[in-house]
């Protein structure tokens, strides 16, 4: 088993260096190194001896990915591409181009982030489970349909329009929470409350359908049929058999989004002026920050693949079959 | 208390509109064994499920009264009824992989009943379960209690669900096909383990099954379904002495018997048709950082036989000998490790991949379920007709459609059938289309992947005949592959044993049958049910 | 005479309308295709949604005939072209107000200084100049209202009772004899319940601002309206995109394996690690960069709205392709070890004659499934991509622009809300069709809840 994780993270070195490559040629397409500079030094300071500093100063004055200027191994190497790869594996994402530290402002704004994301995912994950459990045990009744017909409407209504509906409704009408910011330590659980209650009604409506599908989809299988052939209650049924194998898709397809926490929700971070890493990348992204832009890519990816690993290791712990070969 | 265990009393099931079991009335009574046989879509399962109030939602109860002992079944509520399962009725039921919960140990579901019925807690209830296990023949109880279902084989996994209907004491047992999809081998031990049980327990048993044969070894009385009714009901030695029904009789005749039957040798040409030459496919079990091949399952190891033209050659095994693979292996539609495979002379695993294409012409595959053989998105005419597209041979449209017509005619199939989807057609049907699909690229050997493993009885005959006759008329060699032996009696020349990837014993047919001498083959040969009349 | 213009984006639609009819046409003539259509069509439900979604399609097709007025004599300017949909709502799109003003109001819904007869300037709340403007009396709003309403909606019906006979000339008799079609006749309530609706918005919209104005004046039903275009579009351009590579690439790679399978593998992984917004972003401002650089290039405004919208399209299907390949693949590994694939192959069938005519036809149900689940995921996220601007251009009418504008006014005092509310409602309208229309469908194409066919099988009865 140990062979196996480590194959897996042999296999994510050619990913990362595809992402790498997708990322800079992306952005290289849109941007050179000198509209990066002129971007970032502003109208009053531009000159063509202030560019090639700034270049300097962030290493944009090296070819991107092939120096013709040099022999041998060296036409690899003395790129910026084959340095700052490098740097992107040791986890040293380098100063912004706007002169910040990366590496500082990532761990300040991981924090908020997980702040909100965190009771997102459980408290989501309680409430779905347990309307879908319910529902699923009155399945073909009235109160299944009617559920049913709630959980579409809500999962049609847009997210923006619980994000902008709960603001308006929760902090400008009633006052039960401020509409934006953020602050630090305890003062937080004020500001992420309207957040965590809009991120999780806003995914209730999916998550109880596709609940729904997989306890009804365990319902129709033989072993249920025996179950209840031995004289089994119904609610033992449910909850002893059923329960207990539908788990097992569920927590894998939750597990792999563990790892994507910490990136935070892009929109929802931006709506509610949350500083953690998903507004960090939208900001990045707006300024065309292209270091900032590069580490969190890297990082989303790094991120991405553990999520799988994740949930090949969680598969491996809940499915006997899969721990049993 | 009475005498009279189960009585069902004119019952009839719909579903939807259609009845699929009408006014049945059965008797069952203590101690004795009653078999419910018939074909599929007789309505036997779903008689024993009305029996347990088990029924799939889309069937309704309509008429009718079931008495257990002095209990009245319909009457209960659901509540009680849960009472009554488990506890006075035991299920077995056929496919031991789908009904045991896979996340669940063994001595757990076991567990459950003990718990649920007999009111066991703790330790006491731990000693029950390991008792049980042991009583069903289940070595090294203590350990395998703690195991899962997927760590244990078929036959096992049927031992663990007699287990689970067992361990609530009940009286009445209800065996729902519980050997059908074992091997014939562990069959027979299944059988005795379930006599031995109700003999000591004094239950009754209610046994369904499509197999006279298993039928003669367990029954006391026979009742025989027919299309949801019960056309025949007798004591085992009156019925199977002299059935009365036309149905019965028909499901006696289409029984293939293992007997020594005549059968004309075929011509012996100086270079046969196909050789084998120490076949080995084996396939890697790949471990560690790299992926290295640290084992490897021998599939098959090391086979040789030789198939003349005309001449059928059946290879009997049970599963996990390696037949089914072996034959796959054969007309190359996977790899093979070692050995040659000599066609005409010309070793297949040596020719270039457009040689071989072309080759495949002549070496065809019936596959064994009809349902899953053929693309449920064309229709008939296309699928019979692909063959000779890819080949090149049957000339223009017109003609190949004509083509298509005679070939559905010589199958026993009507020519306009070629416009219809192959759902439209039964398991019988379609089996026939797929000989017709290998037939139009005129081949001159085929591969039978157990075709009739998957058919009922009756329709099996039919097509074994189909194939005698195709292979009298167009001298085609058939490579059987099959564990029914009845069916190697009936329509092979020689045949192999294999198990465990190697061939036991080859051999003539009459020879090998009835006058085995290798182990093994003396052990298949005693272990298939025989109805001694 | 005005000269028709085709937009890139007109020409994709029509495209696509043109071989989902191609597809409806063989798919009748395909019993295992028409069987699962045919399945859809009882459910009351989806015929709601499904003539709901046509009603959408009608619009989004009448919004993709553009053609180029004539310059009017004298102007210099040359006009925008416009499109059919312009031209039939014609009194909606030039009764702008200078301002906001709230729905059916007669009233400005702010303050301005008016020049008034005598020469002093107020500030007082102006009285529009188009919504209402034919009352006299202030005070007849109501009844005015309820009058046109009432004719709008009566005339609604009357074209909608003809309309139902032109369609389903035996079906008059809805009520009494076609009892045994529900769905049926749920569709054709609907249609007249579609009927009235247009009338009546017909009726009041042309005296009124039905749904108030924007900041600009503008109409908020004409730009909900011009609005639908856009989510449709984006919803259904995007699948051409996909599709072709999800299809080809999932296929094949479950097929082959080996290689193309590896290859295959770690380019959906790759693509898939990288979160999809920022993608998108990326190639927008990619996008961005090189239409600024051909900025003469673009005949008009109009023009340069339309490829952006293109260009997204493209972007979010070459993004979102990764999901249904996945599927596609497994659902390819799985069938190739099935015996009708093993059949074809000792039957000498060749490798893509095997992939087109047995493995394609067998996963199209996941193909269908998804593509019409894709659809209100896909009329979602354009909203929220434009709110950080990477969305459809700013000039080109979509419910995500009209939210992003509209988000500050919530905040005003008093708070400005039918910009918001009309964008939400339609934009929930449609996709609630979607979403019920998508679940019929998947369940009457997923083989699993597909009725047993008729069968001897052993196992069970």
């Amino acid at each position: 088993m140990m062979g196996y994780f480590v194959r897996r993270l042999l296999y994510a070195i050619p990913i990362l260096l595809g992402v790498n490559v997708l990322t800079f040629a992306l952005f290289f397409l849109v941007n050179t190194p000198d509209d990066m500079a002129r971007m970032q030094l502003g109208e009053r300071r531009l000159t063509p001896a202030a560019i090639e500093q700034w270049k300097v100063e962030h290493g944009y004055h090296r070819p991107v990915f092939w120096n013709a200027a040099q022999t041998g191994v060296t036409q690899l190497t003395d790129t910026l591409f084959f340095d700052s790869t490098t740097r992107l594996f040791r986890f040293d994402f380098g100063k912004s181009d706007a002169g910040r530290d990366i590496n500082a402002d990532i761990a300040e704004r991981m924090g908020p982030s997980l702040a909100i994301a965190v009771p997102v995912l459980l408290v989501g994950l309680a409430c779905a489970l347990t309307w879908a459990l319910t529902i699923a045990w009155l399945a073909g009744t009235r109160l299944d349909f009617w559920s049913g017909v709630l959980c579409v409407a809500m999962m049609s209504i847009s997210g923006l329009f619980y994000i902008i509906g709960g603001q308006w409704l929760l902090a400008k009408l009633w006052h039960l929470a401020p509409i934006s910011g953020y602050a630090d330590g305890l003062a937080s659980l004020r500001f992420i409350l309207l957040p965590v209650v809009v991120s999780v009604l806003a995914s209730l409506g999916g998550s109880v359908r596709w609940y729904r599908a997989l306890f009804l989809e365990e319902l129709s299988k033989d072993y249920v049929r025996m179950a209840r052939a031995k004289g089994l209650s119904d609610a033992r049924v449910m909850f002893g058999h059923v329960f207990r194998n539908a788990l097992i898709p569920i927590l894998t397809g939750v597990v792999v989004l563990i790892p994507s926490l910490f990136l935070g929700a892009l929109i929802t971070e931006a709506f509610f002026a949350i500083p953690g890493l998903g507004s960090y990348t939208i900001e990045a992204l707006q300024a065309q920050d292209f270091a900032v832009v590069r580490a969190m890519v890297f990082l989303g990816s790094l991120l991405y693949i553990a999520g799988l690993m994740l949930t090949d290791l969680s598969y491996l712990i809940a499915d006997p079959r899969v721990r049993l070969e | 208390m009475s005498d009279h265990l189960l009585q069902i009393d004119q019952l009839c099931v719909h579903i939807g509109d259609q009845p699929v079991i009408e006014n049945l009335s059965l008797d069952l009574k203590r101690g004795e064994t009653l078999v419910l046989a018939g074909e599929s879509g007789s309505g036997k399962s779903l008689t024993a499920l009305s029996v347990a109030r088990l029924l799939p939602a889309a069937a309704q109860i309509r008429a009718g009264r079931i008495t257990l002992g002095d209990t009245a079944l319909f009457n209960l509520a659901e509540r009680e009824m849960t009472k009554v399962r488990g506890a006075r009725i035991g299920y077995i039921f056929q496919e031991p992989q789908l009904a045991l919960n896979p996340v669940m140990t063994v001595g757990d579901q076991i567990g459950e009943v003990l718990g649920c019925h007999l009111k066991l807690r703790g330790k006491a209830r731990q000693q029950r379960v390991i008792e049980a296990l042991a009583a069903v023949g289940i070595p090294d109880p203590e350990r395998r209690a703690g195991e899962y279902p997927h760590q244990f084989s078929g036959g096992m996994k049927q031992r663990v669900m007699i287990a689970i209907a067992l361990a609530g004491e009940p009286e009445l047992l209800i065996a729902d096909e519980p050997t059908t999809a074992l091997d014939v081998t562990v069959q027979a031990q299944v059988l005795a383990l379930l006599k031995a049980e109700q003999q000591r327990r004094g239950m009754g048993m209610l046994f369904i099954t499509h197999d006279l044969g298993v039928a003669w070894q367990v029954a006391d009385h026979l009742a025989v379904m027919q299309a949801g009714r019960v056309v025949e009901n007798a004591p085992r030695d009156r019925f199977y002495a002299a059935p009365e029904h036309p149905y019965s009789r028909t499901l006696f005749a289409a029984l293939p018997k293992l007997e020594p039957q005549a059968h004309t040798a075929p011509v012996v040409h100086d270079q046969p048709l196909l050789e084998v030459r120490n076949l080995a496919v084996h396939f890697p079990i790949r471990q560690g950082l790299f992926k290295r091949t640290v084992a490897s399952v021998k599939a098959v190891n090391g086979v040789s036989f030789t198939l003349q033209a005309g001449e059928t050659l059946a290879i009997v095994g049970e599963s996990g000998s390696g037949k089914t693979t072996m034959g796959r292996g054969i007309l190359r539609l996977l790899d093979l490790t070692d050995g040659q495979v000599l066609h005409r002379g010309d070793d297949l695993r040596q020719l270039s991949s457009e040689a071989l294409r072309i080759r495949r012409r002549e070496l065809q595959m019936i596959f064994q379920d009809p349902f899953a053989a053929m693309n449920p998105r064309m229709l008939v005419n296309e699928i019979l007709q692909e063959g000779m597209l890819a080949q090149g041979i049957g000339g223009s449209a017109a003609q190949r459609d004509a083509r298509v017509r005679e070939l559905l005619v010589q199958v026993g199939l009507k020519a306009e059938h070629g416009l219809r989807y192959p759902h439209e057609f039964s398991g019988g049907q379609r089996q026939r289309l797929c000989i017709a699909r290998a037939l139009a690229v005129e081949p001159r050997m085929v591969v039978c992947d157990e075709p009739t493993s998957a058919l009922d009885v009756s329709v099996q005959a039919q097509i074994l005949e189909l194939l005698e006759e195709l292979q009298q008329r167009l001298g085609i060699a058939y490579l059987f592959i099959t564990h029914n032996l009845g069916v190697v009696a009936r329509i092979a020349h020689r045949v192999a044993v294999m198990h465990q990837g190697v061939i036991v014993e080859q051999g003539p047919v009459n020879q090998v049958l009835f006058a085995p001498r290798h182990p093994y083959t003396q052990a298949l040969l005693a272990a298939v049910p025989r109805i001694d009349a | 005479m005005p000269t028709p213009l085709l937009l890139l984006s007109d020409l994709a639609a029509w495209l696509l309308f043109l071989v989902t009819l191609a597809y409806a046409c063989t798919a009748s003539r395909r019993e295992h295709l028409r069987a699962p259509w045919r399945r859809v069509r009882q459910q009351p439900v989806a015929m709601v949604a499904a003539v709901v979604l046509l009603a959408h399609v009608g619009i989004t097709l009448l919004d993709s005939l553009h053609f180029a007025p004539q310059a009017a004599n004298g102007t210099e300017a040359e006009p925008e072209p416009l499109s059919a949909l312009d031209f039939v709502l014609t009194p909606l799109r030039t009764g702008v107000e200078t301002s906001y003003s709230a729905p059916f109001a007669l009233l400005g819904f702010d303050r301005e200084s008016v020049l008034q007869a005598d020469g002093r300037v107020v500030r007082e709340y102006p009285r529009l100049r188009y919504g209402g403007a034919h009352l006299r009396d202030p005070a007849q709003r109501g009844p005015d209202i309820l009058q046109r309403g009432a004719i709008g909606a009566g005339a609604g019906a009357l074209a909608g009772w003809f309309l139902l006979r032109l369609l389903w000339p035996a079906q008059c008799r809805l009520w009494r004899q076609r009892k045994d079609d529900p769905a049926g006749r749920a569709a054709a309530l609907t249609l007249l319940l579609l009927c009235v609706l247009a009338g009546l918005g017909g009726a009041l919209a042309t005296r009124y601002h039905v749904f108030g104005t924007d900041k600009v004046g503008m109409d908020v039903l004409y730009q909900s309206v011009k609005s639908v275009r856009t989510g449709v579009l984006i919803g259904t351009l995007t699948t051409l995109v996909t599709l072709p590579l999800a299809l080809v690439l999932g296929v094949a790679a479950g097929y082959y394996r080996g290689r193309i399978d590896d290859l295959v593998q770690y380019g959906y992984t790759t693509l898939a690690s990288i979160p999809g917004v920022l993608l998108v972003a990326a190639s927008a401002l990619l996008l961005d960069g090189v239409m600024t650089r051909h900025e003469d290039d673009f005949s008009s405004l109009i023009v340069r709205a339309d490829l952006r919208l293109l260009a997204l399209c493209v972007i979010l299907g070459i993004t979102s392709w990764t999901g249904l390949c996945r599927l596609l693949r497994a659902e390819a590994l799985k069938l190739r070890e099935s015996d009708f694939v093993r059949a074809a192959e000792a039957l000498g069938v060749r490798g893509p004659r095997i992939l087109w005519r047995h493995l394609l036809p067998n996963v199209m149900h996941i193909v269908i499934i998804a593509t019409v689940l894709d659809f209100s995921g896909l009329v979602l996220a354009e909203a929220a991509l434009t709110y950080i601007n990477i969305g459809v251009d700013p000039g080109m009418e979509s419910w995500g622009n009209m939210i992003n504008a509209a988000r500050m006014e919530l905040a005003r005092q008093p708070a400005v809300w039918w910009s918001l509310s009309a964008a939400m409602l339609w934009m929930f309208v449609l996709v609630l069709a979607a979403n019920l229309f998508a679940d019929a469908v998947r369940e009457a194409f997923d083989p699993r809840t597909r009725e047993a066919t008729p069968s001897a099988r052993p196992a069970g009865t």
